[in-house]
């Protein structure tokens, strides 16, 4: 990644993880149950996902001299780091799981989606073109996983003598 | 350094969509015999829709915002990563029944996949489309493998909306009617509940516990611990398994197809 590529992540990841907090603030007061997660209360997880992701980074720019196209994706090596720190027994892995764990998943979501349906205007022409399909073919997928994970679960349970 | 301050309309624009649809917070939707919920992530996604579709947002903004979506939801890969790492005993703990139906979420792509090349003629869409369920994992690892404005990037995106606003309405009513076939035995529908998605399971959990009320509690127990396997084995097995196999597949159906050139879907004149 060039300089300019790296002031650009850095950017978007900080101003990302900036509107997440003020977000998850509103949603915990929205979900009135008192427990409500202030954006300095949520500081310390925001650093530690901001920590990981540019670990996972440094490490996928390094192993890109070796390994170049076959590289795996950021996110592998992003998604690797965040377990290992958050397995019981590996230093600070409660206070880091905890942490994290007071930005909810959802409020992290919206402004990651905000900046998707900012830009889903220049894909509305494929949208509307292939828009019934995609949908139809969506709930096909959803309909494949479930009873692809039950005739299987069917069948181990059966040679298993669980049923 | 200006470079970097000339996109803040961009970022302004997110933060007021952001906070709008938080404000508005998640809306619960009864339908008597089945519920459903909206999420502000939603909101933030129709409202691009509309004010892109009114023209309100420049086209310039729409292409500054487009790799946007890949670097911040490296902070998500984050966070779901950090779910994963307290439960990776259990994972060891599950079983073999329970870990070998994680196979089964492949099932996405053997019968999606047919259906969107032979009834559909789809483009490449098909593969963002059928490889998972299209939860939030999967528009990281599209966003990272083909980019979220590529074919294969519309195809995860129809799927994510798909799925966020008749997900859990679609699996409550499909699974219900599987429970009534009696094809399966409940244990193994509680473990086809875990599908990687919190919202889908609750809703398919429901319409199994509603058919079997006295297995309440082992049925919670299977269909918590496969969603969590999923959630778990869910970037990895979409990275190394799943994408690789609906290439392949997608590769197969189209060769010699007369609704294909090339890999490309012929268009029809209209």
């Amino acid at each position: 990644m060039t300089k300019t590529e790296w002031i650009t992540y850095i950017k978007v990841l900080v101003i990302t993880a900036l509107f997440a907090s003020i977000g998850n603030w509103i949603s915990t007061i929205r979900a009135g149950t008192g427990n409500i997660v202030t954006p300095f209360a949520a500081l310390p997880g925001l650093l530690l996902l901001l920590f990981i992701t540019l670990a996972g980074l440094v490490i996928y720019n390094l192993l890109n001299k070796v390994f170049g196209k076959k590289n795996l994706p950021a996110i592998a090596y992003i998604s690797l780091i965040a377990i290992i720190m958050t397995i019981p027994g590996f230093p600070g892995a409660e206070f880091t799981a905890s942490s994290i764990n007071k930005i909810g998943l959802l409020p992290l979501c919206t402004p990651i989606l905000a900046y998707a349906g900012i830009s889903l205007g220049k894909d509305l022409d494929t949208f509307k073109k292939q828009g019934v399909a995609i949908v139809l073919v969506s709930l096909f997928a959803f309909v494949g996983t479930f009873i692809g994970s039950a005739i299987i679960a069917q069948i181990i349970l059966k040679l298993t003598g669980v049923i | 350094m200006n470079e970097h301050l000339k996109d803040w309309k961009v970022h302004a624009l997110a933060f007021v969509l952001t906070l709008i649809a938080e404000l508005i917070a998640t809306q619960r939707i009864n339908l008597g015999i089945t519920a459903f919920s909206l999420f502000p992530m939603l909101y933030v996604l129709v409202f691009g829709a509309i004010l892109g579709g009114l023209k309100v947002i420049p086209k310039e903004m729409m292409e500054t915002a487009s790799p946007y979506i890949g670097i911040s939801v490296m902070l998500l890969t984050a966070k779901i990563g950090s779910t994963i790492g307290p439960n990776l005993s259990k994972v060891i703990a599950a079983g073999p029944a329970l870990l070998l139906q994680e196979f089964g979420n492949l099932g996405t792509a053997v019968l999606a996949m047919p259906i969107a090349i032979f009834v559909f003629h789809m483009g490449r869409a098909a593969i963002g489309t059928t490889f998972s369920i299209s939860r939030e994992g999967s528009l990281a690892v599209v966003a990272a493998k083909y980019g979220l404005d590529s074919e294969e990037g519309t195809g995860v995106m129809g799927g994510y909306i798909t799925g966020t606003v008749l997900g859990t309405l679609f699996y409550g009513i499909m699974v219900s009617l599987l429970c009534n076939l009696n094809l399966f035995h409940p244990y193994a529908l509680a473990m086809a509940c875990g599908t990687g998605s919190a919202s889908m399971m609750s809703a398919s959990l429901a319409a199994v516990v509603d058919a079997y009320p006295a297995m309440e509690a082992e049925l919670s127990a299977y269909a918590a611990t496969s969603n969590m396997l999923s959630s778990v084995d869910g970037l990895y097995m979409s990275l190394f398994i799943a994408i690789p196999m609906v290439e392949w597949m997608y590769k197969k159906f189209t060769t010699n197809n007369k609704h294909y050139k090339d890999g490309k879907p012929i268009t029809k004149k209209a």
